[in-house]
């Protein structure tokens, strides 16, 4: 008999004896990766509509009036004198004309009666993908109004704000419960095993006076918080599996959830929060084993 | 085996239970320890396999000061030294093989190994019947000899046993005897705590009296 097979013979003995606590503790593990990972794939997944969404953004810069080819490389200019972007279009007020016939289609005949020059001239601004943050949008799009001749910047301000303000909200929320559920999951397993040894101090001191080495005793204690940690995750992240192909198949459609294309986690993230999890629990597990088993 | 310099054990508050006591017990011996309740034989043993700590003097087991030794050098050094405790220790929720095993497990023997001494000692100790029943439910005599049968268990290379033979009639005192006898044969050196003089008293085992805290007489059994 070797060591691993000894004290994995001894972590089932723990497990039978004490599964009602176990039990407890399993399912409190596997609810707080759950609920944690709930709101993780929530927030990913609004930083990925986010992302998607921000492919489209331009800055509108409606203009006083139409700049001739000189003012245009100066605005050019001036513009990139705040950052690289990606493009510049300088439209014209035929153009925009021409833009606006096309999209209301075949209502097109309401604009028979109108000028072709009735709407303003603009620049269309397509930011560098690494300047889309908020705030530097905003930035840029305070810089665009000081502009000579600009008369205003549109860049659907109201909802890039909102969907801003969402995701930081989210972000908390993520980082609130994360915390919380951290703590609780480390709590109970370190409660649990806090729990056994107290529970079975008679055996642990016999252990102990019949020759059994730290390690022997401590092991099976340590391998009991990585088992609660693994199990735990892995029911959690089940669950949570089975409930995003509950909403995926009952809320397919053109609704909001198709416009932001919801994934699961990828395999890495799987991974990391299997990991998290285990680490976690052991750390409970070697809180208790240090405080309470005096060997 | 056993060294003992000048040893004292004194406990809160101020109560005396053994007083410099210096003592050797060669490799190979039986030794008896006797005397009254409260003459301090249990505290002499629980010193020797470092159960407890002497207030003062020096313990050498196999030639290590037993106070110094930490970690796996202890847990080394117990697994040679088998304790048949007056309280048993055994695990009421552990079958009979279970508690035995116990001494072996921690050793690292093979299960097949195990087994087998496990059945061996259960019949020389007449408990073969008992083998899955739970501790709890034996009665004194038959834990007694449980807490021996793990003691000797491990093949230790000491043996420290506290009233062997308490809880017993006179043919399982003398199974019990025989068992110890034979492990002392094997080359344990055997060290036992006992009010019974019909254990001591039939060899030329070297028999100490303890009285007090303090050795009253260090004299030799006679021969039957």
């Amino acid at each position: 008999m070797n060591f691993w097979f000894a004290v994995f013979r001894q972590a089932g003995r723990n497990l039978r004896q004490t599964w009602t606590s176990q039990f407890m503790t399993f399912l409190t593990v596997s609810l707080s990766v759950l609920i944690f990972a709930f709101f993780y794939l929530i927030y990913t997944n609004m930083l990925g509509a986010g992302d998607r969404l921000s492919d489209d953004l331009r800055l509108i810069v409606y203009l006083e009036e139409e700049p001739g080819p000189q003012m245009q490389e100066q605005l050019r200019r001036k513009i990139q004198n705040f950052d690289d972007v990606e493009e510049i279009h300088f439209i014209s007020r035929e153009e925009a004309y021409q833009r606006f016939a096309r999209q209301l289609g075949e209502n097109s005949d309401v604009l028979k009666d109108m000028p072709k020059n009735f709407l303003p001239a603009s620049i269309e601004v397509i930011p560098l993908k690494s300047l889309r943050g908020y705030n530097q949008i905003k930035l840029f799009s305070e810089y665009l109004a000081n502009l000579p001749g600009t008369e205003k910047v549109q860049y659907g301000q109201e909802w890039v704000e909102r969907f801003y303000y969402f995701t930081r909200l989210l972000t908390i929320v993520v980082f609130l419960s994360g915390t919380l559920l951290i703590l609780t999951a480390t709590f109970m397993v370190a409660y649990t095993i806090r729990l056994t040894i107290m529970g079975r101090q008679d055996e642990l001191e016999l252990l102990k006076l019949v020759g059994a080495t730290n390690s022997y005793i401590r092991t099976p204690f340590l391998i009991e918080g990585i088992l609660q940690g693994f199990m735990g995750s892995i029911i959690g992240l089940t669950a949570l599996y089975g409930l995003f192909q509950w909403i995926s198949s009952h809320f397919a459609g053109p609704g909001l959830l198709s416009l932001f294309q919801f994934s699961f986690f990828p395999p890495i993230v799987i991974f990391l929060i299997i990991l998290s999890s285990i680490c976690l629990c052991s750390i409970g597990s070697y809180t208790s084993i240090r405080k309470f088993l005096r060997i | 085996m056993i060294e003992m310099i000048k040893v004292s054990r004194t406990y809160d508050p101020n109560i005396t239970a053994l007083s410099d006591i210096s003592l050797s017990i060669a490799t190979g011996e039986m030794f008896f320890l006797i005397g009254r309740s409260g003459a301090g034989k249990t505290t002499l043993l629980k010193l020797i396999c470092n159960m407890e700590t002497p207030s003062n003097g020096l313990i050498e087991v196999a030639g290590y000061n037993i106070n110094k030794l930490k970690g796996k050098d202890l847990a080394h050094l117990r697994q040679k030294i088998g304790v048949a405790y007056q309280d048993f220790k055994l695990l009421s929720n552990r079958t009979v093989a279970e508690n035995i095993a116990i001494a072996m497990e921690v050793s690292y023997k093979k299960p097949r190994a195990i087994r087998h001494r496990v059945r061996d000692l259960l019949e020389q100790l007449q408990l073969v019947d008992k083998h899955d029943t739970l501790t709890g439910e034996l009665s004194r005599g038959e834990q007694q000899r449980v807490a021996l049968a793990r003691s000797v268990a491990n093949s230790p290379r000491l043996i420290l046993v506290d009233e062997p033979t308490g809880n017993l009639d006179a043919s399982t005192t003398k199974r019990v005897m025989e068992l110890l006898t034979r492990c002392n044969k094997a080359g344990a050196t055997i060290v036992i705590a006992t009010h019974d003089d019909s254990i001591y008293q039939q060899g030329n085992h070297r028999i100490m009296e303890l009285r007090d805290g303090n050795i009253h007489s260090l004299t030799r059994g006679q021969l039957s």
